[in-house]
C-alpha cells in the first residue's frame, strides 16, 4: 500500500466514494503515517481522518497462530475505525523559528557543528566549560589512521571559530537554563568568573609567567603542571588566561600574593570579578558535549590506584606530544626512564558489563595500534606489547593501518586480558595467559598503558537531568532512530554530535557533527514550524484548578491562569505524552483525536471481540 | 608400528546437554579473554596448566569429561577436580561466568558414572554414614563442648550455635569452637548446640558433585533445625554459612544464618564485648574467599581485629580482600592430595609470611586447617589462629 499505485488506489477511492475517513491496516505509524496523510492531503481530506492500525508490529510479527492473529488483526482495524469516527479536523500548530543556534560544547564536533552553520549564514553561540575550545582533540598527539599530527589540522579550525562573524564564543562557561520550545529556546548561560578583564588582556603571558603556584594540569593529564593563572596550552582559543581559584594564593590567603595583578600593565586582573549571566534566544541547540575516560583508579587489580607507570591512554598521548610535559619524548613518570618495554592493554573498563561498562569504546584498538607504532618509531630497540580480546579496526583504512603496524614495527599481540599488574623490582609484571598458544605468562614491562573507556561527561549527564533529554543507560545522549535519524535527539529542537552520542573517532565525529549542523539549517530554512496538533486541551468548563497536573508534566507545559482559576495548555510546549489526563480527577483534560470517548470505543471494539 | 588415530573431533550435544541440565550456566557469554586463568591460583602455584578460560567453550562443545580414551579421561578428571572453588574467576570475569558451577556440572557427571578421585568418595561416603567427612563416631560429636557445659539447644533458646565437622572433631579446630562458645557464654548469649544430633552442612559434598547425597544432609538437617525450633544460627565456617543462606532455602529451610564473625563484630560496635587485654603481636588477617568474596563479609573480622588493644594489624598488600588468595581448600581440595610443592596453600602462606606478621588471623576452618597443615613442612615460628580465639584472648 505504502508503493505510489498503492496511495493512488487510497486517493482514487477517497475521491470516486466520497470517504470521509480512511483506516490503512499496515506496518506502525512510525514509517508510513506520513505517506499516507500526505497522500490523503492531496484530495483535500483533512490529514487527521486517516489513521493507521498497526497490524504488523502489533500483530503479525508477534504471533505464530494465523487464525487468531487474523482475528486481532480485524479488532485491532475495527478499533480504529471506531476511534476515527470521532476525528476531529486538526490544523497543525505553527510557530515561528529563531534562526540562531547553540552549540555546547566546543571539542571537534562543536567547532566543526558551529562552523559548518556559521558558513551558511546563520548565527550561532559556542559555549565551552574550559578555558579553551578544543576538546580532546588538542591534547592528541597524532591521528590513526594516517598519522596527522591533531593539533596541526584542529587549530586553523580553532582559529576560524575564534574568528567567524557569525561565532560567539563564550569559554569558561556553562547553560545553566533552558526553556522554551523548538525554533523557540530560552537559554541562560553562567560565565564564570576567570578574574581576568579578556577585553583588556592581550594574552601577553606574563602574568602566568610570573605565577608562583605549580597546580597539576588537568590538559596534561596529570603528568605535567601548570600556573594558577593559566591557559590550558599555547595554541588556546582564547588565549587569554583565567584563575584558578581554589588554587591561588590571593584566594586562599586572604589577598597576600597579587604578583600577576602587580605585573600587569593592562591592568586587565580584577579578582573582584564574578560569575555572570547571557540570556539569549535560539531556534535550534546542538549537544557536543564530549567525553571522559573512565577513571583508572577503579582497576586495583592493574595497582592503577598506586603505581605511576601504570598511565592511561590518554596521558600517553601527552608522553608522546611534542607539546607535552616531556616534549613528545616517552620518559615514564616513575623516573624518566625510557621505558624499554610498553605493554598496552585494551577493554580497560570497556565490554565489561559485570564490573564496569557493557559497551565497546570503540577508537582503542585503533589507538593502540598507533601508539604502537609511535612508541617504536622513538624507541626502535624497545618492544611495543598490546594485550586484546579481539581487534577491531572496522574503518576506512583501519585494518591496513593495523597489518603494516604489526608487521613493520615488530609489534607483539598477544591474545588475552591480563588479571593483574604487580611491582617487581622497578619495574612491572603483567599476569595473563595467551589464549591462543594456551600459555601461562608474566611478563616483564616498564610501563603500562591502560585503554581506558570512553564515558559521557558528567556535566552532560547533569544537562540531560536539567534539559530532560533522553539519555541511554549508560548517559549518552538518545537519538530519534538509530538508523535514519541518528543526529535528533529526543526531544524537538535538540541534535547531538559526536561522542555525547557514543564513542566514536574524529572522522565519525565530524560527520556526525556536519549531519546535525544540516539538520539546523533544515529547520532554520523555514520561516516557520508546524507542530503536531494531537496535544492535550482543557475543557474550562470541567476543570476544577486542582493543579494535579501542573507538576506532572514533564514538559512545562502546563499554566495555571489565575483569573480564570483553569489550567491551560502551552500548545507549543505539549507533545502530548498524556501524563496529565491520567492524573485529571475530573476527566477536564483530554487529548486531541483521543479523547475518553474513543478509547473506550476502542476497548469495546477490542474487549468485545 | 600402531595406526594413527585420527584426533579431530564433532561437536558432543548430548554430553552439552546434560552439562547444562546439570547447571553449567552462561557459558556463551564467554568471549575467551582469559582472565580467569592468570587470577586463578594456579596460575601462582606456576606448575600445573590449568585453562580456566576453556572451560566455557568446551562444555558448549560438549568436550568436558568426554574423553573415552582411558589416560585421556583421568587426565580430565585431574583438571575438573583442581578447581578450589575460591571464585576468583567469577570475581574477575567480564561477564560474571561462574566456572567453579560449570565444573561442578562436570563434577556430577563424573560422580554419576563413578569416576571421581577415590579420596573424596571416601570423603562422601563418610559423611552419608556418619555425618562428617573425617569417619569419626557420631557420639564424639560434642566431645568439645564437654568440659565448658554447653546447652544442648532448646526451643526458646535465641541462637544454635552451629561449629561444623572440622571445629567439632579436628584437635586444633576444636579450639576454635570453645573459644566462640566461651566468648558467647561470658557475654550472655541465649545459645545452645544440637550436640550428637549436629551432622555436616553437606557443602563440601555439593561442590564434589555429589548432588543426591547433598539433597539427603541438607534434607535431614532441615528437618532436625525445624524439629529443634532453630531460628536462628550462628556458624564458625564460611562454608556452612554460604550453603546454610544461599542453598538451604531452595530446599524449604527458614532460619536465619549469622557468620560468628558479623555477630561479634556488631556485639564490639554495641559495646557488648570489650576487648581489653592486649594482645602485642603483628596479626595479618588472611580473607577467606568464601567469607570475602562469595559473602562480601571483609569489614567485620577486621573490626574485631582492629578492637583488640595492643594488636598492630596488617594487610597483604596486593592480595586482600576480593583478591585474596585461597588456602587450596575448598571444592574438596582439603582431602585432595597434591605434590607438596604443588600446594595453593604455600603460595598463599608465603604471602603471609613475607608481612612480617607474627600470627595469621583466619575466619574459617578450613584455611585454619589448611595452615596449620602446611606450616608443619615449612621453617617460621608464624602462628595460625582464629579471629575468635585472638577476641577471646583480649576478653
Amino acid at each position: 500500500m505504502c508503493s505510489e499505485p498503492g496511495q493512488n488506489l487510497i486517493k482514487e477511492s477517497i475521491i470516486t466514494d466520497k470517504l470521509e475517513r480512511v483506516v490503512v491496516a499496515c506496518c506502525t505509524p512510525s514509517l508510513h503515517e506520513e505517506t499516507f496523510r500526505k497522500a490523503a492531503e492531496t484530495t483535500g481530506l483533512n490529514r487527521y481522518f486517516l489513521e493507521i492500525a498497526n497490524i504488523r508490529e502489533q500483530c503479525s510479527w508477534v504471533h505464530s497462530d494465523m487464525n487468531e492473529a487474523t482475528l486481532k488483526a480485524i479488532s485491532i482495524t475495527s478499533s480504529l475505525i471506531e476511534k476515527i469516527k470521532l476525528n476531529d479536523s486538526l490544523v497543525p500548530i505553527k510557530v515561528p523559528v529563531t534562526p540562531k543556534a547553540l552549540v555546547i560544547g566546543a571539542g571537534i564536533a562543536g567547532i566543526q557543528a558551529s562552523l559548518d552553520i556559521a558558513n551558511s549564514g546563520y548565527e550561532v553561540t559556542l559555549v565551552e566549560k574550559n578555558p579553551s575550545i578544543g576538546g580532546h582533540m588538542a591534547q592528541l598527539s597524532e591521528t590513526f589512521p594516517t598519522l596527522d599530527c591533531s593539533q596541526c589540522i584542529l587549530t586553523p579550525k580553532m582559529v576560524e571559530v575564534g574568528q567567524h562573524e557569525n561565532i560567539e564564543l563564550i569559554t569558561y562557561s556553562e547553560v545553566s537554563e533552558v526553556s522554551g520550545y523548538i525554533g523557540n529556546f530560552k537559554v541562560k548561560i553562567r560565565k564564570k568568573a576567570a578574574y581576568v578583564d579578556h577585553n583588556k588582556c592581550t594574552g601577553c603571558g606574563d602574568c602566568t609567567e610570573k605565577c608562583p603556584i605549580k597546580v597539576i594540569s588537568e590538559f596534561e593529564e596529570g603528568l605535567g603542571k601548570r600556573k594558577a593563572i593559566y591557559s590550558p596550552f599555547p595554541q588556546a582559543v582564547p588565549n587569554k588566561p583565567v584563575i584558578d581559584k581554589e588554587h591561588c594564593t590571593y584566594f586562599l590567603k586572604d589577598g597576600k600574593c597579587g604578583i600577576c595583578q602587580k605585573i600587569c600593565t593592562l591592568k586587565a586582573i580584577d579578582f573582584k570579578q564574578e560569575d555572570s549571566f547571557i540570556e539569549d534566544e535560539f531556534g535550534a541547540i546542538v549537544l557536543a558535549t564530549g567525553y571522559d575516560t573512565y577513571p583508572k583508579e577503579n582497576f586495583s587489580e592493574y595497582g592503577a590506584d598506586k603505581y605511576p607507570d601504570v598511565i592511561t591512554s590518554l596521558q600517553f598521548e601527552r608522553l608522546v606530544s611534542a607539546s607535552g610535559p616531556t616534549e613528545g619524548e616517552i620518559l615514564r613518570p616513575s623516573d624518566s626512564k625510557i621505558p624499554e618495554r610498553v605493554a598496552f592493554i585494551s577493554c580497560v573498563g570497556s565490554r565489561d558489563p559485570e564490573h564496569h561498562l557493557p559497551y565497546c569504546s570503540k577508537i582503542c584498538c585503533m589507538y593502540n595500534v598507533k601508539h604502537a607504532h609511535l612508541y617504536k618509531h622513538q624507541v626502535p630497540d624497545g618492544e611495543a606489547i598490546v594485550f586484546t580480546i579481539d581487534v577491531r579496526t572496522a574503518g576506512k583504512d583501519y585494518e591496513e593501518f593495523f597489518t603494516r603496524v604489526k608487521d613493520q614495527d615488530n609489534v607483539l599481540y598477544i591474545r588475552g586480558k591480563p588479571s593483574r599488574i604487580l611491582k617487581e623490582g622497578d619495574g612491572l609484571v603483567i599476569w595473563t595467559v595467551n589464549t591462543l598458544t594456551g600459555k601461562q605468562l608474566r611478563i616483564k614491562c616498564d610501563m603500562v598503558v591502560l585503554a581506558t573507556a570512553v564515558v559521557p561527561t558528567k556535566e552532560a549527564i547533569e544537562l540531560a537531568k536539567k534539559l530532560k533529554i533522553q539519555t541511554n543507560e549508560n548517559g549518552f545522549f538518545s537519538e530519534i532512530h538509530p538508523k535514519l535519524r541518528p543526529v535528533e535527539s529526543m526531544t524537538p529542537g535538540f541534535f547531538i554530535a559526536g561522542c555525547c552520542h557514543s564513542p566514536k573517532d574524529i572522522p565519525d565525529t565530524v560527520s556526525q557533527a556536519s549531519g546535525a549542523a544540516s539538520k539546523v539549517l533544515e529547520m532554520f530554512s523555514q520561516k516557520e514550524l508546524s507542530l503536531d496538533p494531537q496535544i492535550a486541551f482543557v475543557d474550562a468548563d470541567v476543570c476544577a484548578g486542582c493543579k494535579l497536573c501542573i507538576p506532572v508534566c514533564p514538559y512545562e507545559a502546563r499554566v495555571f491562569d489565575e483569573k480564570k482559576r483553569v489550567v491551560e495548555v502551552k500548545n507549543a510546549l505539549c507533545v502530548g505524552c498524556g501524563s496529565c489526563i491520567s492524573v485529571c480527577p475530573s476527566g477536564a483534560t483530554q487529548q486531541k483525536n483521543l479523547q475518553d470517548l474513543q478509547i473506550s470505543s476502542m476497548m469495546e471494539v477490542l474487549l468485545g471481540s | 608400528m600402531d595406526p594413527k588415530k585420527n584426533i579431530t573431533e564433532e561437536i558432543n550435544e548430548e554430553i552439552r546437554e546434560v552439562l547444562l541440565e546439570e547447571g553449567a550456566e552462561g557459558i556463551y557469554k564467554c568471549y575467551q579473554c582469559g582472565k580467569c586463568t592468570s587470577i586463578c591460583p594456579w596460575f601462582q602455584v606456576g606448575l600445573y596448566d590449568f585453562p580456566v578460560y576453556r572451560f566455557s567453550l568446551e562444555t558448549a562443545m560438549g568436550m568436558v569429561a568426554s574423553s573415552e580414551d582411558k589416560d585421556e579421561l583421568a587426565k580430565e578428571i585431574d583438571k575438573i577436580y583442581r578447581c578450589v572453588g575460591c571464585e576468583a574467576c567469577v570475581d574477575q570475569c567480564p561477564h560474571g561466568i561462574d566456572t567453579p558451577k560449570i565444573l561442578r556440572a562436570a563434577r556430577r557427571l563424573l560422580v554419576d558414572f563413578g569416576s571421581y578421585p577415590e579420596v573424596l568418595k571416601s570423603t562422601v561416603q563418610k559423611i552419608h554414614n556418619v555425618g562428617n567427612p573425617f569417619g569419626e563416631p557420631i557420639e564424639k560429636r560434642a566431645d568439645w563442648a564437654k568440659d565448658i557445659d554447653v546447652p544442648e539447644f532448646q526451643e526458646g533458646m535465641e541462637y544454635l550455635y552451629f561449629p561444623g565437622c572440622l571445629p567439632a572433631y579436628d584437635s586444633r579446630n576444636q579450639n576454635v569452637a570453645r573459644a566462640t562458645a566461651k566468648i558467647l557464654q561470658k557475654i550472655g548469649i541465649s545459645f545452645g548446640i544440637l550436640g550428637i544430633k549436629e551432622h555436616c552442612c553437606g557443602e563440601a559434598i555439593r561442590r564434589i558433585g555429589a548432588e543426591q547425597v547433598f539433597k539427603e544432609v541438607c534434607n535431614a538437617n532441615i528437618k532436625e533445625f525445624s524439629n529443634s525450633g532453630v531460628k536462628r544460627v550462628l556458624v564458625s565456617s564460611p562454608h556452612c554459612y554460604t550453603t546454610f543462606k544461599y542453598e538451604y532455602p531452595e530446599f524449604g529451610a527458614d532460619f536465619e544464618t549469622l557468620h560468628i564473625t558479623q555477630f561479634l563484630s556488631k556485639l564490639i560496635d554495641e559495646g557488648k564485648i570489650e576487648p581489653k587485654k592486649e594482645f602485642k603481636k603483628k596479626v595479618v588477617y588472611h580473607d577467606p574467599c568464601t567469607l570475602g568474596r562469595k559473602n562480601n563479609i571483609y569489614e567485620e573480622p577486621r573490626n574485631i581485629l582492629k578492637n583488640i588493644p595492643a594488636l598492630k594489624f596488617l594487610e597483604v598488600e596486593n592480595f586482600n580482600r576480593n583478591l585474596s588468595v585461597c588456602c587450596g581448600a575448598g571444592s574438596g581440595g582439603l582431602w585432595m592430595e597434591w605434590d607438596k610443592d604443588e600446594r595453593i596453600a604455600n603460595v598463599r602462606l608465603k604471602q603471609l609470611i613475607d608481612t612480617g606478621a607474627e600470627v595469621i588471623a583466619v575466619a574459617c576452618p578450613y584455611c585454619l586447617q589448611m595452615f596449620e597443615e602446611t606450616l608443619k613442612s615449612m621453617k617460621t615460628d608464624i602462628q595460625v589462629l582464629d579471629v575468635t580465639e585472638i577476641l577471646y584472648e583480649s576478653i
